[in-house]
């Protein structure tokens, strides 16, 4: 199974400590110094309605429309995730229009490439941009591990076993008690 | 990399956190294991240390005193031998010349310490010779102190944070918990979670009232009659706890008569809210085994904010919801160390350890302790007293420490005109401020991460943070700085370190006797009162049910609700609350200059209004809209959304451009003297040309960021550089 993070709106109280954990999670160890409104993009979004409050984020879909939408086979699965090959993204947004849940944008990076010592710019490159599930970072998840009311959770296999044992008791007690 | 323990500069919650050093300069915060929020930070706490570092996104850190011989010339940086001289000289001939009233201080409730404000008031008292010190619990919890003294005997929170996830039942009175002090929010969700009911009174759909059993949304200004009308069914509905009643509280005949009027029914007119829901809180406040209150500014920045203070301490002492584990009342103190200030005595009312001004014994006490013949008895003046003292010619000087006024008080024209009308003005500070820009002499001081000391948290408890980074630039320590001035004006002070002080005023207070620097070591937390050294504090206070008043009985308190000062018209019709948001603090001064914090919100800010209203006026969500009062008109940015209630309209204090504080009125509590923040009555209008009004943002924005930052180079020109 995929592993993903998800969101428990309940406790959600829209801060947005997760946009910037994941931000930062992704600057190449620029550090909060190097965070500006022109270049903030979370791959996480806290959404507030009237109603409610919670973080929207990559799904990591077991058959993931991003995935099928993909002309150049830029998103596969890997590491139990979905992540996208940024080298074959062409930015044709194919993938942003198929993703149900708004979780993948498209975004322009400047592109550098290193020639004997120096950066030669080569204009701008399109990036499929979404939840990668931090992988690579030690600690996991950057969102999850700062949510101050713990509002995010990593589900993997053993999580989702757990969250469904406990729904099946649940579910059994409110049977026994419709019985009874 | 080096790690250094600290207490969060932000919120009263008092998270302890690590802040991460790498080649002197500090690179991240990780959490702590801290007594109060458990291995827990929120947005502001992770992400909110590099203003420390002089980032300069908004404004440029202080690197040497600047004086300015006249109100026209520019500053110029001075030697600290010449800017100590230049003040003692004033300030002893404003003193000699129209007397020790005439000057006043503040302490500052923010990264200083407790320290620092035991030595301003010391200052002030033992060498100004005034009880004029005061600081910013005046527009904040002043009405909770004010109101708990009276009712209960102690104006801050009975009971400790962690008590609050084991609570039964939660009534949040205008307390937006999850902006204000997110780790609480998680206590909250964690009650919740085991089965507590959670009543939230609040005129906004804030984050608490979407997690709420039962959301009571009140008209604006209705606090008064709500109380009421909870007392009035807690008693006749036969809910409130007799033998209680009867046993540790008084006034009850007086109580009963006055909130006898208030039936759900009558309340039901003022507030807005169906009767029934009145009832079914109280029934539910009632039920619940332990109930504990919380509230916030929507209470205290009121015309009548002691009033709802002592009534909603009135329902705990009802149903007997004080005195043991898990209960309460809880006035949830906002800035890191407002709680500090006011234990510190930077109350023109109280000495250190709230210990009267007006009593000749305490006064015997602090004379000889201080080694002075006499200390002041008169009663001092008030921060919110300020402007008009000033343009009346009472008030000549202010020694203003780590406080923003001209940002964060009431109808600033005022405020300006009462600072250009006194004679001199000191402003002590780490950043240059708008109020700086008012002052005749600047005094740059070290930050929090540059120097140690102790904060009090919300919930009384002191805990100690430590210095993680040498200061740059030609700085000291803020009680340094006293001590020096203190010194040229011929009381030498002198002290090593923050442990001297703090033992010095230990001695002193009885209530704080206990606290050593040894037990607040690592992650301590020593809550007062703490009498004895082998004691851990106190967690809740009342134990036995026995109130700090004469007799010991807890006060039942009712009065008539008034209406708020500002009258809705035609030509003002909707009503201005001020609030807060999450990513922003104080003044902005800290935050302002934390990259992240500034990327998630700048200029101009958002006036929040609701659909309904938005669409009559023709307005869109995120234009530019013009907001305008009785006392001035500013630029803001409109944000449709049904969280806001028809007929009110929201800011955020912290905007320059968007300074909400140019409408607010300068109408305050008879008592505490604390503004009423919440009730302003503006237009909101439309702009035709967005793009001229985006324009116009922008370019007031600039003007006013150089204005600032010019003042400190162009003063810095010829000092020594420092990167
Ligand atoms: S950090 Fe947690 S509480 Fe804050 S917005 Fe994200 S999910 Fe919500
Ligand atoms: S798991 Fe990592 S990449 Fe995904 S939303 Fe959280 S911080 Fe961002
Ligand atoms: S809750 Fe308050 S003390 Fe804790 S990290 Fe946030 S601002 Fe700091």
């Amino acid at each position: 199974m995929n592993r993903f993070v998800t969101a428990n709106p309940s406790k959600c109280i829209g801060c947005r400590t997760c946009e910037v954990a994941c931000a930062l999670a992704h600057s190449d160890g620029a550090g909060v110094e190097g965070l500006a409104p022109e270049t903030f993009k979370p791959r996480i979004r806290m959404v507030k309605t009237a109603n409610v409050s919670t973080a929207v984020m990559c799904h990591h879909c077991e058959d993931a429309p991003c995935v099928n939408a993909c002309p150049n086979n830029a998103i596969v699965y890997r590491q139990h995730s979905v992540q996208v090959e940024q080298e074959r993204c062409l930015g044709c947004k194919n993938c942003v229009l198929a993703c149900p849940f708004g979780a993948m944008d498209v975004v322009t990076v400047p592109a550098v490439r290193q020639f004997a010592g120096m950066t030669l710019s080569l204009g701008v490159k399109a990036q499929a941009h979404k939840c990668d599930l931090c992988v690579g970072r030690d600690a996991g998840p950057a969102c999850v591990s700062v949510c101050p009311t713990s509002a995010l959770t990593l589900m993997d296999r053993d999580a989702m076993d757990e969250t469904l044992r406990r729904r099946r008791e649940r579910a059994a007690l409110e049977a026994a008690e419709v019985a009874a | 990399m080096e790690k250094h323990m600290a207490v969060c500069p932000y919120c009263g919650t008092g998270c302890k956190l690590n802040l991460l050093v790498e080649g002197g300069k500090v690179v991240g915060a990780e959490p702590l294991n801290g007594v109060t929020n458990e291995g827990e930070l929120c947005l502001k706490g992770y992400f909110g240390y590099d203003f420390i570092n002089d980032t300069k996104i908004l404004t440029p850190r202080l690197r040497n005193p600047m004086l300015r011989r006249s109100r026209d010339a520019a500053f110029e940086a001075v030697s600290w031998d010449e800017a100590i001289d230049y003040a003692a000289k004033k300030l002893g001939e404003i003193k000699a010349k129209y007397g020790p009233d005439s000057i006043m201080t503040t302490g500052s409730s923010r990264g200083t310490g407790n320290e620092t404000n035991y030595v301003m008031q010391k200052f002030t008292r033992a060498v100004l010779g005034t009880n004029n010190v005061d600081n910013c619990a005046r527009v904040c919890h002043g009405p909770s102190v004010a109101g708990l003294q009276v009712t209960l005997g102690n104006g801050a929170m009975s009971n400790s944070i962690p008590e609050i996830e084991h609570t039964k039942c939660v009534l949040v009175f205008g307390y937006n918990v999850a902006d204000s002090h997110p780790v609480i929010a998680k206590r909250i969700i964690k009650a919740k979670e085991r089965g507590a009911k959670i009543i939230v009174c609040d005129p906004r759909k804030i984050e608490t009232a979407r997690l709420a059993d039962l959301w009571l949304p009140l008209n604006n200004g209705s606090n008064m009659a709500l109380v009421n009308a909870f007392a009035n069914v807690l008693i006749n509905e036969g809910l409130y706890n007799k033998e209680y009643v009867a046993n540790y509280t008084e006034g009850f005949d007086e109580y009963k008569k006055i909130v006898d009027k208030y039936t759900p029914e009558y309340a039901a007119a003022i507030t807005g809210l169906p009767a029934e829901d009145i009832r079914e809180a109280m029934r539910i406040y009632a039920a619940a085994p332990s109930a504990t209150i919380l509230w916030g500014m929507g209470v205290t920045q009121w015309g009548q904010g002691v009033d709802v203070v002592k009534g909603l301490s009135g329902l705990a002492l009802l149903t007997g919801n004080l005195g043991r584990p898990n209960v309460g009342v809880g006035p949830v103190r906002g800035q890191n160390n407002v709680q500090g200030s006011c234990d510190m005595g930077v109350l023109p009312t109280e000495f250190p350890g709230y210990q009267k001004v007006t009593d000749p014994e305490i006064r015997a006490k602090f004379a000889k302790a201080w080694g002075v013949e006499s200390l002041p008895d008169q009663i001092g003046y008030r921060l919110t007293d300020v402007p008009h003292l000033a343009e009346t010619g009472k008030l000549k000087a202010m020694y203003i420490m780590g406080e923003d006024p001209a940002q964060t008080e009431p109808d600033l024209a005022l405020v300006r005109k009462g600072f250009e009308a006194m004679e001199f003005v000191i402003v002590q500070d780490i950043f240059m401020t708008k109020t700086a820009m008012f002052a005749d002499l600047i005094l740059p001081a070290t930050s929090w991460g540059e120097h140690e000391g102790v904060f009090s948290a919300a919930d009384r408890s002191f805990q100690r943070f430590t210095k993680a980074v040498d200061a740059k630039g030609d700085v000291k320590h803020d009680w340094e700085i006293i001590s020096l001035l203190a010194t040229a004006m011929g009381y030498p002070m002198h002290y090593n370190n923050t442990k001297e002080i703090w033992d010095e005023l230990r001695e002193l207070c009885p209530i704080f006797y206990g606290v050593t620097y040894e037990k607040m070591e690592g992650l301590g937390a020593v809550p007062w009162p703490c009498r004895d050294l082998d004691s851990p504090g106190s967690k809740y206070l009342y134990e036995g049910n026995v109130f700090q008043r004469p007799g010991g009985k807890g006060l039942l308190f009712a009065t008539e609700w008034r209406p708020p000062k500002d009258q809705l018209t035609e030509e003002f019709p909707l009503i201005l609350c001020t609030v807060r948001e999450v990513g922003h603090y104080s003044c902005r001064s800290m935050t302002g200059n934390c990259a992240a914090l500034q990327t998630l919100a700048d200029e101009p800010g958002y006036v929040t209004i609701n659909p309904k209203d938005a669409k009559a006026l023709g307005i869109r969500d995120q234009e530019l809209v013009w907001v305008s009062s009785r006392r001035g008109k500013v630029i803001s940015r409109a944000s449709v959304t049904d969280r806001t209630n028809k007929g009110a309209v929201y800011m955020t204090y912290q905007w320059w451009i968007g300074a909400c504080n140019e409408l607010t009125i300068h109408a305050v509590d008879p008592i505490a003297k604390t503004p009423e923040y919440k009730y302003a009555a503006v237009r909101v209008e439309a702009i035709a040309d967005q793009v001229w009004a985006e324009n116009y943002v922008q370019q007031e924005y600039a003007k006013l960021k150089g204005g600032l930052s010019n003042a400190v180079t162009r003063a810095t020109k010829k000092a020594p550089a420092y990167a």
